[in-house]
């Protein structure tokens, strides 16, 4: 998921650069790249075809599946395999669940990396700021499977093992990474903005809130993009931390159409497509906003 | 906000329409935020409103996790005849197995749980994860043979019964009935009429036996455990070599070489009578080939009669043991608890999770359940099974003529499946067996004691 938006992002800002340069031809003589664009629509390929596989999956009854090459349209279609799937998962709980903790995580890590990078940048005269994004960075030599057992524990005595520890857990795992984003980022931003600021008479957090923030939302395009897919597609915290089944994330639920010699594939990828329903929603709304983001936090 | 400054950092590079643009990306931004922050906060309120305990109502609820898919909703059923029957217990289902560890850690097992009773699940047995059911009057009602098979793995204070076996499925080779009555071939009780209805099938272009060997776990417990369990006392086999512990080598007594060298000839016989190209062949294609009716025997469990009805709903199938010997007496069918309920020795709602497991282990709950999902039931009297998908393995059961699967007894850490592969498509037997020696020898001095 996260390589396919990754593919989708750059070639869609490949397209992005090239869509002006297609629409002046005439005028300003350039010439429509016929090689970029034939390598584009391959490219494409690697999204359509499993995209393709995914749907079709989705739509056929088990001896369909069974039959032909796997990649025949089916017919007759099969809806009835999302009802299915809905009621199995119990689709609008799980995916509450999750979608609180996606929501959380994003905002959690967007508030508490950029406050701390503008923190360490603004002091890095100082030994202590120094030292604190050291710290922040020592944190990604720890690989996270070997702490989860007592993180479970530790969670558990906070009484944080639900969806709430989850989103501490995401908001905490993506510190360092996002702080170092954001860190490179806010260097680039000359100090004497702020200091106009300040002789307009702004407090540090006005500073922050009026001027820092919204140079950085490019950055916050980026963070937030991170931030979403890894905590939206999150499978092995959720499915360790969360004690209540009830309150479960969707990519655990899911899990109950593989048993051990048995996998549900159709209701299966008809889940999942519903899981992957608000991502491609959000990117296809935020699109702009997204790729501007890589745009820019590519050009600094 | 953002226009201004974004025109200050770099002049001259946008565009006066980027402008336009990127002032009306702010406000609608903005707007997707808030509305985003209000959703999220609107539905906090119900999330947090459900997660409280419902505990005053003086109604006792207790976790059940239970790791087969296929079978949620029976035992969605089950617990909503349970609760109608003892109004103060509210059971949650619980599929997510992957909870199980992290549920020990915190301390807060699940109160009742179903898994399958071998090795790993032994493990937890020994360390007193599970509290001892032999007190209760359900469990005077199980077949002491199963009941064996569950103690056979190691007790919790060498006394213990820790879990009671609710299912038990019983494995040999799955025929096609059509194709057998097609070519007058009966159901083989010795090997050699196995091989004769083996060259039988060939000699009419249809392959014998589909193999799936890419997936090595269906050689072990296919050709490895029907052969080996035919042939050897495994049980036997397994007591003595873990009783020698790392002094093993290939020339000891008890290893691999000195016990299994007449098994393997008839492994690779097995395996010969696949269809070409088995060794690219998966458990899924298998299900899928063996369903259309492209081989006359497959060597699985119970567990693919079901995959095989999906894809084909029409085929009728029987099951019979592998006959290893020439004497119809030694055929012997493998098994292994499939389900075996254990209730967490820890837990405080200890009265409500033993009503619950005798409940589950009430005849009517038991049977109908073995009797749904082709297995066998657990208990002394159990009425003889009326699925002819498995009625070829029902005398075997009922007489207790069966073993565990070898390919069980091994720990996770020697890959016998791997070794199994490489055997299957080098046919090297002696290289097979000095590596499982070579490993078995390896992983009991890393955990000698």
């Amino acid at each position: 998921m996260t390589a396919s938006i990754t593919a989708r992002l750059t070639q869609n800002s490949r397209s992005r650069q090239e869509k002006p340069k297609v629409r002046r031809t005439p005028r300003e003589g350039f010439k429509v790249s016929w090689g970029l664009t034939a390598l584009m629509l391959v490219a494409s390929l690697t999204i359509i075809v499993p995209l393709y596989f995914t749907v079709a999956m989705a739509l056929k009854s088990p001896e369909q599946l069974g039959t032909g090459t796997g990649l025949e349209w089916p017919n007759p279609l099969h809806w009835e395999n999302f009802a299915e799937a809905y009621v199995a998962t119990n689709f609008p709980r799980s995916f509450l669940s999750t979608a609180l903790v996606t929501v959380f995580s994003v905002l959690g890590s967007l508030a508490t990396s950029s406050l701390a990078a503008y923190a360490i940048v603004r002091n890095w005269n100082r030994r202590f700021f120094r030292g604190s994004f050291v710290y922040l960075l020592s944190a990604m030599f720890i690989p996270f499977p070997v702490i989860i057992l007592p993180l479970i524990k530790q969670t558990a005595i906070l009484g944080l093992d639900n969806p709430a520890g989850v989103v501490f857990l995401h908001v905490l795992g993506g510190i360092s990474f996002n702080t170092l984003l954001y860190i490179a980022f806010v260097r680039a931003i000359p100090a004497e903005l702020e200091e106009s600021a300040r002789m307009d008479g702004a407090t540090t957090w006005q500073v922050f809130r009026k001027i820092v923030l919204p140079l950085l939302a490019p950055m916050n395009a980026t963070v937030g993009i991170f931030a979403f897919l890894g905590s939206w597609n999150d499978f092995l915290l959720p499915q360790m931390m969360i004690a209540d089944p009830s309150l479960q994330t969707l990519p655990v639920v899911q899990m109950l159409f593989q048993g051990e010699f048995n996998t549900d594939y159709s209701l299966a990828f008809a889940s999942y497509l519903m899981a992957m329903a608000p991502t491609l929603v959000v990117y296809v709304l935020a699109q702009r906003w997204v790729l501007s983001g890589v745009m820019r936090g590519a050009v600094k | 906000m953002i226009s201004t400054p974004s025109r200050n950092l770099r002049p001259g590079r946008l565009q006066p329409p980027a402008l336009d643009a990127l002032g009306q990306r702010s406000l609608n931004r903005r707007s997707l935020f808030k509305a985003a922050g209000a959703v999220g906060a609107a539905a906090l309120i119900p999330l947090t409103a459900c997660s409280s305990p419902a505990s005053a109502t003086g109604v006792t609820t207790i976790r059940f996790m239970q790791n087969k898919p296929e079978v949620i909703g029976y035992f969605n059923q089950v617990i909503k005849d349970f609760e109608a029957l003892n109004p103060d217990i509210h059971v949650v289902q619980d599929s997510n197995e992957g909870n199980f560890v992290p549920s020990l850690v915190r301390n807060d097992p699940p109160d009742v749980m179903t898994r399958g009773y071998a090795q790993a699940t032994a493990d937890f047995t020994r360390k007193g994860i599970f509290a001892d059911l032999s007190g209760l009057p359900a469990a005077s009602t199980i077949d002491p043979k199963v009941q064996g098979l569950v103690n056979s793995w190691g007790q919790y204070n060498g006394n213990e019964t820790s879990a009671l076996p609710f299912s038990l499925a019983a494995a040999g080779v799955i025929y096609n009935r059509d194709l057998f009555a097609a070519h007058g071939v009966q159901v083989p009780t010795t090997w050699n009429e196995f091989v004769a209805a083996c060259n039988t099938f060939k000699a009419a272009g249809i392959a014998p036996i589909y193999g799936t060997y890419k997936d090595h776990w269906t050689i072990q417990q296919g050709a490895f455990d029907y052969v080996a369990g035919g042939t050897l006392d495994v049980q036997g086999f397994f007591t003595a070599i873990n009783a020698k512990g790392a002094d093993i080598s290939s020339a000891s007594r008890e290893s691999f070489t000195s016990n299994f060298g007449a098994v393997l000839p008839k492994i690779l016989e097995v395996a010969g009578f696949a269809q070409p190209g088995a060794a690219s062949k998966n458990y899924a294609d298998g299900n899928a080939a063996f369903g259309k009716g492209q081989a006359a025997m497959y060597l699985q469990g119970p567990w693919a009669l079901s995959e095989l009805v999906k894809a084909n709903k029409d085929i009728r199938l029987g099951m019979f043991p592998l006959p290893v010997s020439n004497n119809p007496e030694d055929a012997k069918v493998r098994v292994n608890v499939d389900m075996a309920l254990l209730i967490a020795r820890n837990t405080p709602r200890m009265e409500a999770a033993q009503r619950f497991v005798s409940y589950l282990l009430q005849p009517a709950v038991v049977n109908a359940f073995n009797e749904k999902n082709a297995a066998f039931s657990t208990l002394k009297d159990a009425a003889v099974t009326s699925n002819p998908q498995i009625t070829g393995l029902a005398p075997f059961v009922k007489e207790g003529r069966y073993y565990q699967g070898a390919g069980t007894y091994f720990p996770p850490a020697v890959p016998v499946g791997n070794y199994l592969q490489a055997f299957v498509y080098g046919k090297d037997g002696n290289k097979f067996l000095a590596d499982l020696d070579a490993e078995w020898r390896r992983v009991a001095e890393r955990t000698a004691i």
